[in-house]
């Protein structure tokens, strides 16, 4: 029993933060059709941003969404003004530039992680938020852990809320559709395609800062993130951001129930789970 | 001095040279049909004219202002609805969203409830089921959906790319009925269209375009009597 609400509960956290990181990698394949194999970094870049806020500057670890969601935002959106914009006119056409995409993404993700290191170097970062823990039934639950919860499901919510209500939120999913179409009814699709590509690095921001909160992690942690965010979107179905949700928690319940056993075996049965699932719905769970 | 005007345009795909000198005048408060077979320009020339292409040279100018130059989001609040070809809803949104789509730039935003209940008294069929995905919609009720959304910008001038493309005669039929209404409330109309006995009967004027030229203009029924067109387009 204890067992089971700990992992009722656990499973629940890293699924929340796991659904943060593919909504993120997700919003930026969909529409800007970029696979970010560097989305990891900007996790973690948050991460340490946020540790240096808590150690050097003692602040409360909240205060790294102030400054790694600004950060992350701008060098996302450059990247793609700069960077991408380039790469889109050296394409012949999508299903090039898509290919060279993903080369230039690794390109970002070996420079961002050898700053990262040489600027923090290679040792396992932590700091203590809120070290105690509070009784569920019989079984005992971090208390940070259930703050860090509260927050991504709060940041899934608003994040779906400002797709289904606002104006950008409706011009973002139009673009995701049919980009033409969008432009031919005035959506600047450009600009909403960096502004996609930013705001895929702010929620890797946010899982950033969450992660910072719950766990420890090194400068070289973020590829293992984007290894994971890309077999949730691909057990989510690509593109679809309630695939991405339903995808993180999948892999979050399985996950933190495999690492009670042996946290070894936790990508091994990730990659099951998508053998299996490529074979019986090659489109994913929500993929049309 | 005509509502539009395009004046000896030409575009290019690349390499490839799709419009050749190209020149057509609506009048206001017209119906004006562009004929053509599969591959002459047509839609080309609307993209041109909607701001998706840019022409290399020559102009294209609405009420007396140049468009050629303008993003497509300027050129709807000056008054044109393009409703392209495939009518290319957004299939994973509602009827409404849709429809909100149509006055997606940032002038008619604003102003976009008023509009939405202007649509929906138009197409009832629209209104009983705002919340439902446009994906499952039927063939003729998608293509109402369609115009509802290019009409959500409260528009002088409407393009229709194909309107009654794969739709059954009597959908067909309806939808040509809407063309008119439209006309009568004094909306002015250029009619792309394959089904040109059709769209000749209610044009004021027609364009046959062939491989990137017009190569004949005249009045719709004038057109209708023409032999050429009688032996090139009618079959008969
Ligand atoms: N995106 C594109 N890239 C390259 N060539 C294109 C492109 N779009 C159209 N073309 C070419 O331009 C020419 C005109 O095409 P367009 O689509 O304007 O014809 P259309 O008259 O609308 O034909 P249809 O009746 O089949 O819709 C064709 O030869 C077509 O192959
Ligand atoms: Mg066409």
């Amino acid at each position: 029993m204890t067992l089971f609400i700990s992992i009722l509960i656990n499973g629940c956290v890293l699924g929340s933060v796991y659904a943060l990181v593919a909504m993120g990698l997700n919003t930026q394949y969909g529409v800007a059709r970029i696979l970010n194999i560097a989305h990891g970094e900007f996790i973690i870049l948050a991460a340490f941003i946020t540790l240096d806020l808590v150690t050097k500057n003692h602040t409360a670890p909240f205060v790294g969404f102030a400054v790694a969601i600004p950060v992350v935002f701008v060098i996302s959106f450059a990247l793609h003004r700069t960077l991408y914009k380039r790469v889109k006119d050296i394409s012949a056409n999508d299903g090039a530039f898509e290919g060279n995409a993903i080369l230039a993404a690794f390109g970002i993700y070996f420079i961002v992680q050898n700053l990262m290191q040489t600027h923090w170097g290679s040792a396992t970062a932590a700091y203590q938020f809120m070290p105690y823990s509070v009784k569920i039934g019989p079984a005992d639950i971090s208390a940070g852990n259930l703050v860090v919860l509260l927050i991504a499901v709060l940041i899934c919510i608003a994040y779906n809320l400002f797709l289904s209500q606002t104006r950008l939120g409706k011009a973002i999913r139009a673009a995701a559709q049919d980009p033409a179409a969008a432009a031919m009814l005035g959506v600047r699709i450009n600009t909403i395609m960096a502004l996609c590509f930013a705001i895929g690095g702010v929620l890797a921001a946010c899982a950033g800062v969450l992660i910072s909160m719950k766990e420890p992690f090194t400068s070289i942690s973020g590829l293992g993130y984007t290894t994971i965010a890309i077999i949730i979107v691909v057990l989510g179905g690509l593109g679809s951001v309630k695939g991405a949700i339903l995808g993180g928690f999948i892999l979050g319940y399985v996950g933190f129930a495999v690492s009670v056993y042996d946290s070894g075996f936790m990508l091994s049965v990730f990659y099951l789970i998508v053998l299996v699932l490529l074979i019986v719905r090659p489109k994913g769970l929500m993929g049309r | 001095m005509a509502m539009l005007e395009v004046s000896n345009i030409n575009v290019s795909y690349g390499n490839v040279q799709a419009l050749w000198d190209v020149s057509i005048h609506v009048e206001e408060g017209k119906i004006v049909a562009l004929l053509g077979a599969n591959g002459a320009g047509k839609t080309t020339l609307l993209n041109t004219m909607t701001g998706m292409l840019k022409p290399t040279s020559g102009e294209v100018t609405f009420k007396g202002e140049r468009i050629d130059n303008l993003p497509s989001d300027k050129i709807i609040e000056k008054g044109i609805a393009y409703l392209p070809e495939g009518g290319r809803l957004f299939p994973e949104m509602t009827i409404k969203e849709n429809l909100e789509m149509g006055a997606y730039p940032s002038t008619l935003w604003k102003n976009r409830k008023p509009d939405l209940e202007r649509i929906y008294g138009m197409f009832p069929i629209l209104d009983e089921r705002r919340s439902q995905l446009s994906r499952t919609m039927s063939g003729g009720e998608r293509q109402m959906l369609a115009m509802g959304r290019a009409l959500m910008s409260n528009p002088t001038m409407c393009f229709f790319d194909e309107l009654s493309y794969g739709l059954s005669p009597k959908m067909a039929q309806e939808v040509f009925k809407i063309v008119k209404q439209l006309h009568s409330e004094g909306i002015t109309v250029l009619l792309v269209e394959q089904n040109v006995y059709q769209t000749l009967e209610i044009a004021d004027y027609a364009y046959v375009i062939e491989n990137g030229r017009i190569v004949k203009e005249g009045e719709g029924h004038a057109m209708l009597e023409d032999d050429y067109i009688k032996q090139a387009y009618l079959g008969v």
